[in-house]
This record gives structure tokens, C-alpha cells and sequence, in this order.
């Protein structure tokens, strides 16, 4: 991977590491605007038809963790791609 | 404004499945034909970058809060197709991997993410075509998660309309709501969106005109980015 790249990641768990600060001093108590609706009109959430292996964590250092998680794991599927991209072209080329 | 599971009637999952699923179809295929291998790792850093933001919630008063959607900022760096795609990633990963919005709920949350939200902007930015970059980028965001939440909220009043009031909301009450809250959250996406694109206009000039799909679908005015 390009350096520019690198540079850009290390960037974003910065602003990610410094913006968790602010969510967990101003916005984790709140809803969203949706759960805010939900809330008003005490209407909740109905059991999840799947249960997701992870969630977003409770506190700053597990909801770091999972943000990097999170992160890699989109980075994977695009790695993914990537190969996929990369195998059509060259069997384009071959041909 | 991940729908979770059970709140919604049946029928308009359905509908949302039913509507998404070839958008993203088409998307995935316009992208799968169309992409320079170098331009997958910014793609991905940008869907990563954009799945950190989301965990990121802001508030906007009233004891409420909203995170960036990340639609228009795909959709100006990605073009339409490459957005649907990105928005798409994403929401799979928050709902199988994080439990962010529901299952069953998956087909709607793409609708109003992946695929309202970037057609928003893609109308937007086609509409402002030429005129002030950062007016057309503050404009597509908010309208981005204006209409996205304007829709859930309709899904909502179609649901409990359907149910007899068994799922969703009275469309009375959360039609207003949904739309008063998300005018302010769209300002924040607005702000956000703006202030990302104004930085990589001045370290990265070149990242604002990596269109995929078709090269001239999204314009942001790419003169106003050059300068």
C-alpha cells in the first residue's frame, strides 16, 4: 500500500482516538435521531434476528478497539476486491 | 438511523429488499466493470474512514445526537455507483459484524443509506453543476440525510398504517419528528462533509476527481478543485 495511504490511516485513528474523547463526554448517554423518535413514542426495539459477533463496546478503550476492528474489517472486504479487480485484469491481459 | 429489527411490518422489508437489492446489484456491477485497481485502497480507506466517523455521534441538542452518514462524502470522492457500493459495505459489516441495525431491517437501511442518500447528492451536485463547490457539497450532505430519514420516517407511517399500529409509528407523529431532528443532524453531515472536502481540495486536489462508474455523473466543479 502506498505510503499516502499509510500516512492517511494512522491520520484517521488519531482524529478517531481524539473524537471518541468528545462522544463519550457529550453524545454516548443520547440517542440518535431515530432512537430519539423511538424513545418518544416508547416504542423499542424488537429482539435481533441475528446475533452480531461483536458491538460498538462500552467504554473508551473497548470502543476503540472495536473501531479498529471495524476499520480492518472493511479494509478486508476491499482487499477482497482488490484481488478480484486484480485476477480479471490480468486474465483480460493473458487473453 | 439503523432501523433495528421489529419495527417495522413485514411488508415493507420486503419492499425495501425488494428495492435496494437491485440498485446495489447494478451498482456492484457498474463498479466491478469499471474500477482501476488503483483506486480500490483509497476506496477502501475512505469506507473504512467513513465506518470509524459513524461511531462517532455528535449532539445536536434536545438530548439527541447524530453521526455522519458519509453518503455525499462517497459520492463526491467515489462517484454515484462507487458510493452505493461503499454505503453498502459498510452497512453489511455494522449489521452482521455489530449488530447496527437490523436483519431483516438490512434491505431499508440500504435504501435510505445506499441508495437514497447518494442519488440525493448525485441530484444535488448534477443541479449545482458549476456553482460554488462547497454550497453544493454543504447542500447535498444535508439533503442527503434530510431525505434518507424523511424516508424511514414514511416506512415507519406505512408500517403502522399496515399493522394497525401492531409496527412503526403514526405518521402524524413521526413523520415531523424524524424530519425535525435530521434537519439539525444534516447540518452536522453538512459541516462535516464540507470541512473533509475542503481539506483534501487543499492536500489532495487529485482524490476529488477519482469518479468510478462513469466519469461524468458526479461534477463537484472540478475547476474550483484544480484552482
Amino acid at each position: 500500500m502506498e505510503k499516502r495511504y499509510l500516512k492517511a490511516i494512522a491520520a484517521l485513528f488519531v482524529i478517531f482516538a481524539i473524537g471518541l474523547v468528545g462522544f463519550y463526554a457529550y453524545s454516548a448517554m443520547y440517542g440518535d435521531g431515530l432512537e430519539k423518535v423511538m424513545e418518544e413514542n416508547g416504542v423499542s426495539e424488537g429482539e435481533p434476528v441475528w446475533t452480531a459477533p461483536l458491538d460498538y463496546g462500552d467504554g473508551y478503550g473497548g470502543s476503540l478497539l472495536m473501531g479498529i476492528i471495524g476499520f480492518f474489517v472493511v479494509m478486508l472486504v476491499f482487499v477482497g476486491l482488490y484481488l478480484l479487480v486484480r485476477s480479471r485484469k490480468r486474465a483480460g491481459h493473458s487473453q | 438511523m439503523h432501523i433495528p429489527d421489529g419495527l417495522m411490518d413485514p411488508t415493507v422489508l420486503v419492499i425495501g429488499w425488494l428495492i435496494a437489492l437491485p440498485v446495489v446489484a447494478y451498482a456492484i456491477y457498474k463498479v466491478s466493470k469499471t474500477i482501476d485497481e488503483k483506486a480500490v485502497p483509497f476506496m477502501a480507506v475512505l469506507a473504512a474512514g467513513i465506518f470509524i466517523a459513524q461511531m462517532l455521534n455528535f449532539p445536536v441538542g434536545g438530548g439527541t445526537t447524530g453521526h455522519l452518514i458519509g453518503a455525499t462524502l462517497a459520492c463526491i470522492l467515489l462517484g454515484f455507483y462507487g458510493s452505493v457500493v461503499v454505503m453498502t459495505v459498510i452497512l453489511v459489516i455494522q449489521c452482521l459484524v455489530f449488530g447496527d441495525g437490523g436483519l431483516t431491517a438490512l434491505g431499508l437501511n440500504l435504501l435510505n443509506m445506499a441508495v437514497i442518500a447518494p442519488i440525493a447528492t448525485a441530484a444535488v451536485l448534477w443541479a449545482l453543476k458549476g456553482r460554488r463547490q462547497y454550497t453544493a457539497t454543504f447542500t447535498a450532505s444535508w439533503l442527503a440525510v434530510f431525505l434518507a430519514a424523511t424516508a424511514c420516517a414514511l416506512q415507519l407511517a406505512f408500517s403502522y398504517d399496515l399493522s394497525g399500529g401492531d409496527y412503526g409509528i403514526e405518521g402524524v407523529i413521526v413523520i415531523p419528528s424524524m424530519m425535525a431532528w435530521h434537519a439539525l443532524i444534516g447540518i452536522g453531515e453538512g459541516i462535516i462533509t464540507t470541512g473533509i472536502v475542503a481539506f483534501l481540495s487543499k492536500v489532495s486536489p487529485e482524490s476529488l476527481k477519482m469518479q468510478i462508474g462513469r466519469k461524468d455523473e458526479v461534477d463537484t466543479g472540478g475547476k474550483e478543485v484544480a484552482a
